[in-house]
């Protein structure tokens, strides 16, 4: 593993203390804004403001353990970077769910379910892939942050919200501009603690219109300065109906485990090519029990914290000794009431516009890793759909009292709803797909836009991965110059083309002498002397753009196997 | 492929557009090597609108690079990003010539 250049401390480091605490506190202030989907799920299920307190007390220990969990590598458990944990939206529209219906032992419950799915499938997921492709996955993205964001706007203007007043208005309105203008137009510290920063203005703001209430305060100045939070209360259940949102939400914070992991691996490495699946498995596994531990000590799930794993690649401090002092701080705020108290009873405009600050992002990432792929009709009108499916159960909520009693539970989410029709619609688009396409050359000259066009129809028609399919597209044209130019070939040259969602592999055969692959660059010399020297760095290009090649010759027949890792 | 040739303040700027290949490289290399052959020649080439190189491509490109040795002339590259970079990357170009970023810098760098 080799550091990149712009990595100050590496994992293994240690930063001198003052650079770790002040690492760690800035994490912690970033994390700290996704306290807001426990609140309004706590909210949701009209709990005391005290118990909110301790609620979220609980919650910030169980951060600090989590955070832990994934530096700390112990047995299976634990990828060993610095990827502390955080409350996501991800499990933000099956908690509000679950409240409803069973209110907070269900809420504990299904979490605890939640995790262990997640337990279960950290081994399994690289071969789900072709089930959970990123279009798909990337779509479960967007609808979490499209329902978190329809979620925070109907505690203000639901049917059954309290009305706005003009001031709820102006705070809401003045907490958003702080966070995107110091997002938009903001500099390093205040940048990256935009959230937070807009936090305290919103708090600023509803104090001086006088909407924390005397109640509020009087819960804040009677919260004790340290304490042990109440256990108490706590008691879990299970309802077959809530098992569908709560798999689908595992799936997706399992999903977006891996991806952060992956970023955490490349940002350490300079010499990266591809994930290492060991080190995924372990991270998603200490995200798994991390949410085990969420359901059993009374919290909301809990996922792998993005935006900090972007912060470490923008400050350059990706040290594991960081994690340590960002799980040390969680659990030693989670001793602190008083500031618990405080954020229990944060105002409700400052909650939405937080909120809607926090889903922007999720959306973007969304549409990001949809549009990862190369997109064919099928695999738009698999996003198109479920995309539609999913708002129309935001805009018409009745519509799951209006289907079958057994469907209901699919229909009751927008999440759940978008998902199972991209799954359903995935499977079905699959028939017609050839998983291997066949194309002949005649002859010089080749055809480069038939070959571009070859790699690009069958590259969409698979969602293959854009770059992928651009190295494979070089290796055809520069292989069949070489073959047609060189090798005179005798009839035509036969090109095959495989994917699944691990491999893409290119074939490539004719009759006629083989062409060099050679392990070393010919010098400038060879290649400016002949043709022949344009033939060997031909073949060394080709060596060198693959993951692997193969070549054979058999009765006068060369085949060439390029092989793609994807 | 396309060629368009440009003067900017005693530097000829050439673009390629599209593709080079064993069939369009020679066509590229004939005018390179007149441009590059006159002594104390500057030549900048755009790349930025370039879509594929291949080895006779850069074959093309170590000859008149030479030749330009040869004359005292300056060659100069811009332009060469993406896909095309990694291309050079890949068969170790990057340092054997004067890449500049845009045709600005190229230009700059050639005069």
């Amino acid at each position: 593993m080799r550091r990149p250049a712009n990595i100050v401390y590496g994992l293994e480091d240690s930063p001198p203390p003052h650079v770790t605490v002040f690492n760690g506190v800035q994490y912690v202030g970033l994390i700290a804004i996704n306290l807001v989907y426990p609140l309004l799920v706590f909210r949701a299920a009209e709990t005391p403001a005290q118990l909110v307190g301790s609620l979220l007390a609980i919650g910030m220990l169980v951060l600090g353990l989590a955070t832990f969990l994934q530096v700390c590598r112990l047995g299976p458990v634990g990828s060993g970077y610095m990827c502390p944990a955080t409350f996501t939206a991800t499990y933000l529209g099956p908690s509000l769910l679950a409240v409803q219906v069973g209110g907070l032992p269900l809420l504990f419950g299904m979490t605890l379910f939640a995790g262990l799915l997640e337990v279960v499938l950290a081994p399994l997921l690289n071969r789900l892939r072709p089930i959970f492709p990123p279009e798909v996955s990337g779509l479960v993205i967007f609808v979490i942050g499209l329902s978190g964001g329809i979620a925070g706007l109907r505690a203000m203007l639901g049917e059954k919200a309290a009305p706005v007043s003009t001031e709820e208005w102006w705070i809401a309105g003045v907490t958003l501009a702080t966070m995107v203008a110091l997002n938009v137009w903001g500099k390093g510290m205040a940048r990256m603690l935009c959230a937070l920063i807009g936090l305290a203005i919103g708090y600023i703001a509803a104090g001086i219109a006088g909407l924390l209430g005397v109640g509020n305060i009087r819960t804040i100045a009677e919260a004790p300065w340290i304490g042990l939070p109440a256990f108490g209360h706590l008691s879990w259940s299970f309802d077959i109906s809530m098992v569908v949102p709560f798999a689908i939400a595992a799936v997706a914070a399992a999903m977006k485990a891996v991806g952060t992991i992956a970023v955490c691996q490349r940002m350490n490495d300079a010499d990266w090519v591809r994930p290492d699946m060991r080190s995924i498995t372990r991270g998603v596994l200490a995200d798994g029990a991390s949410t085990v531990v969420a359901g059993v000590a009374g919290a909301l799930g809990t996922n792998t914290s993005t935006p900090a794993v972007g912060l470490a690649a923008a400050t350059g401090v990706a040290s594991r000794k960081v994690a340590y002092a960002v799980g040390a701080i969680f659990l030693l705020l989670g001793l602190f009431p008083k500031l618990t108290a405080l954020l229990a009873v944060m105002p409700r405009p400052v909650v939405v516009a937080s909120l809607l600050f926090a889903v922007t992002f999720i959306m973007i990432n969304g549409l990001q890793v949809m549009s990862s792929r190369m997109l064919d009709a099928r695999r738009t009108l698999v996003v198109g759909l479920a995309i539609v499916a999913g708002t129309a159960v935001e805009v018409f909520p009745t519509l799951s009292a209006t289907a079958p009693e057994a469907a209901r539970p699919l229909i009751g989410s927008s999440l759940v709803f978008s998902t199972v029709i991209a799954l359903l619609l995935n499977f079905l688009f699959r028939i017609g797909v050839k998983q291997t396409a066949t194309f002949k050359v005649d002859g010089a000259p080749v055809q480069a836009e038939k070959l571009e066009q070859f790699m690009e129809t069958n590259g969409a028609a698979w969602g293959a991965r854009r770059d992928v399919i651009d190295r494979a597209k070089f290796n055809l044209a520069q292989s069949l110059e070489v073959i047609v130019d060189s090798c005179e070939p005798q009839g035509p040259v036969e090109v095959a083309a495989s994917f699944d969602e691990f491999n893409l592999d290119l074939r490539v055969s004719y009759v006629g002498p083989p062409i060099e692959l050679p392990e070393r660059r010919p010098s400038n010399e060879e290649i400016m002397e002949s043709e022949d020297g344009q033939c060997k760095l031909a073949g060394f290009m080709l060596r060198r753009h693959a993951d692997r090649v193969a070549a054979t010759h058999r009765a006068g027949r060369s085949t060439i196997l390029f092989h793609f890792d994807h | 492929m396309d060629l368009n040739e440009e003067q900017a303040g005693g530097v000829t700027v050439l673009q390629v557009m599209g593709r080079i290949d064993s069939t369009t490289a020679p066509v590229l290399g004939e005018r390179l090597t007149a441009m590059v052959g006159a002594a104390g020649a500057r030549v900048v080439v755009d790349f930025s609108q370039l879509d594929y190189i291949s080895s006779a491509g850069f074959r093309i490109l170590l000859l008149a690079a030479k030749r330009a040795d040869q004359t005292t002339s300056k060659l100069v590259l811009c332009g060469v990003s993406g896909k095309v970079r990694q291309l050079f990357d890949l068969g170790g170009f990057l340092d054997l010539f004067t890449i500049a970023h845009t045709r600005e810098e190229g230009i700059a760098a050639a005069g």
